[in-house]
């Protein structure tokens, strides 16, 4: 679904790199979680894929990005965005009307999804979410989880592939980010979306992604299940990566020569193995 | 040193807060948690005089915040907003930080040296613009030019939003230290980790009332103050109750470390 081929790129004005010798392949139906520091090249990473680099941000292009079999930087950024939807932080400011409704047709109307189409879309899309009672109501009052699940709904009435989020909970509450994260599972396995997002709270990734990229320094730094990836809680701790708080207890006790088996990333596998070790 | 009796709030008709007691003491540090919209914003704003109380008092090191003013009330109470570009309004960092020190003092040496201080503290470079660096940078020239003015109170509202793992425990670091050194840190926030880590006292908001108010240890193993708060207890926490009664009142991952150490040693 995306290839990444020797891909590097430096923004106009910077000095370095902002990423740097990617090779990595996507397969359709993923669910793939990424973090890292900031100014690691996580939001580089998305923008390469939605095409954002190169026909917004101008730089030096290294190597390919393949999206969907064709050449993001040969593509327009019209057709990408069909294959691509994207979903930014900064929730305010992908908001483009007033009434729940309208931003989900905005999209619909402007890449000329036939009229008699539309109506179904959006009903499909709001009762998929579980919002249908929001959609005549004013998008200044909603709470921020509910804008959130606004902006994706209509990224997703138009039917994209592929899913990317840029830390989508970042100005949300536990429980709300915890429905972006159960709306998102929804849309990987009931309509197959291809999901990439982009998340600081690591006890929602290893929950929830089923591939995890850590970008460090501008190159992928571990890539694989979060169960293997978390794991190295000793590579994570040497470049300020956050991991579940389990996982860094396995580790204490390891340093401390009480424990040296596997590492959980959960509560459950946590209390078997302490009940291995005390007496 | 912080006293709100029958505290009441409302925008317009809308009641945000509803007959909010409570004290804080000296040196205390408190997490405020609750859910998005329980009125934790509101109720920071009422600290330093944002926002005046409906009814009832808001007393902050004696002065009454209906009667005060905002700039008498800012001498004591550093407040920190949640987003970090609501609050810089200058051209540099260094201008950013000597622009609260200018409206209180007036020598210039004592001006400059304080700005070069707080600057070497958080490891920030005066003549940058505040606008080119990163999110986690900003958060950190915003809390640099309120902790320059080195208040006794200190009113965070969710200081660490937006900020990676690294950077958001550099700022969680410098927050301890000053609260060591004495200075009320009063913080809403929603990562339970960071909380159970820092804070000694906790109230939790809820629908504009208080659920509780009691020691971190005691509101972190409450089952259904949290659940009413939709908060998650902190993994540790929340291992130390699947372990049994040994290991109640476990918080932190170096208590949980130590205990267990000692039950294998034992």
């Amino acid at each position: 679904m995306i290839e990444f081929k020797n891909f590097s790129f430096k923004y106009k004005k910077s000095e370095k790199n902002a990423l740097s010798g990617v090779n990595l392949s996507i397969k359709k139906g993923d669910f793939i979680g990424i973090i890292g520091n900031s100014g690691a090249g996580k939001s580089t990473f998305t923008y390469a894929i939605n095409g954002v680099i190169p026909h917004h941000f101008e730089g030096d292009f290294y190597g390919e990005v393949i999206v969907k079999g064709s050449d993001t930087v040969d593509s327009s950024p019209s057709e990408l965005s069909l294959n691509v939807g994207s979903v930014f932080q900064d929730i305010d400011g992908q908001m483009v009307s007033s009434v729940v409704e309208d931003e989900i047709l905005f999209g619909l109307e402007n890449f000329g999804i036939p009229h008699d189409e539309i109506e179904q879309r959006v009903t499909d899309i709001l009762k998929m979410v579980g919002i249908e009672d929001l959609r005549y109501r004013n998008i200044s009052t909603l709470s921020g989880g509910q804008k959130q699940k606004v902006a994706i709904s209509a990224v997703v009435a138009l039917m994209p592939d592929i899913l990317v989020l840029d830390e989508p909970t970042a100005e949300l509450d536990p429980q709300s980010s915890l429905q972006i994260f159960n709306m998102l599972r929804m849309l990987n396995e009931k309509m197959g979306i291809t999901i990439i997002v982009v998340e600081q709270k690591i006890m929602l990734l290893s929950e929830f992604a089923k591939r995890l990229l850590i970008i460090n320094d501008g190159s992928i730094y571990l890539d694989g299940a979060p169960q293997e990836v978390l794991k190295d809680t000793v590579a994570l701790k040497q470049i300020g990566v956050n991991c579940p708080r389990v996982a860094s207890l396995a580790n204490n006790l390891s340093e401390r020569k009480i424990y040296n088996g596997a590492v959980p990333i959960n509560i459950v596998e946590a209390e078997t193995m302490v009940r291995s070790v005390i007496k | 040193m912080i006293k709100f009796s029958n505290v009441c709030f409302a925008y317009e008709k809308t009641n945000i807060l509803d007959n909010i007691n409570f004290s804080i003491n000296k040196g205390e540090f408190v997490a405020i948690v609750g859910r998005n919209g329980a009125g934790k914003t509101t109720l920071m704003k009422l600290f330093n005089g944002l926002l005046k109380p409906t009814s009832g008092n808001v007393n902050i090191a004696n002065l009454d915040t209906k009667i005060s003013k905002t700039s008498e009330l800012a001498k004591h109470v550093g407040f920190l907003f949640q987003n970090p570009d609501r609050q810089i309004c200058q051209n540099t960092v260094k201008a950013e930080i000597a622009f609260g020190l200018k409206c209180v003092l007036t020598d210039k040496g004592e001006i400059e040296k304080r700005c070069k201080d707080t600057m070497a503290r958080f490891g920030l470079i005066g003549e940058k613009d505040p606008f080119s660096l990163s999110r986690g940078e900003r958060q950190k020239v915003a809390l640099a030019s309120i902790i320059a003015l080195s208040p006794k109170i200190l009113v965070l509202d969710e200081p660490t939003t937006g900020l990676d793992y690294k950077e958001c425990m550099h700022i969680m670091e410098i927050i301890n230290e000053l609260n060591q050194n004495g200075t009320t840190v009063i913080m809403v926030c929603h990562d339970m980790e960071l909380v159970a880590d820092f804070a000694q006292r906790v109230i939790v908001l809820g629908e504009g009332n208080i659920l509780a108010d009691a020691s971190c240890k005691k509101v972190m193993v409450d089952a259904d103050v949290l659940r009413s708060a939709s908060l998650a207890p902190p993994q540790i926490a929340e291992l130390a109750i699947r372990l049994g009664e040994d290991f109640e009142g476990i918080l932190t991952l170096d208590e949980m470390t130590d205990k267990i150490e000692s039950r294998c040693l034992s």
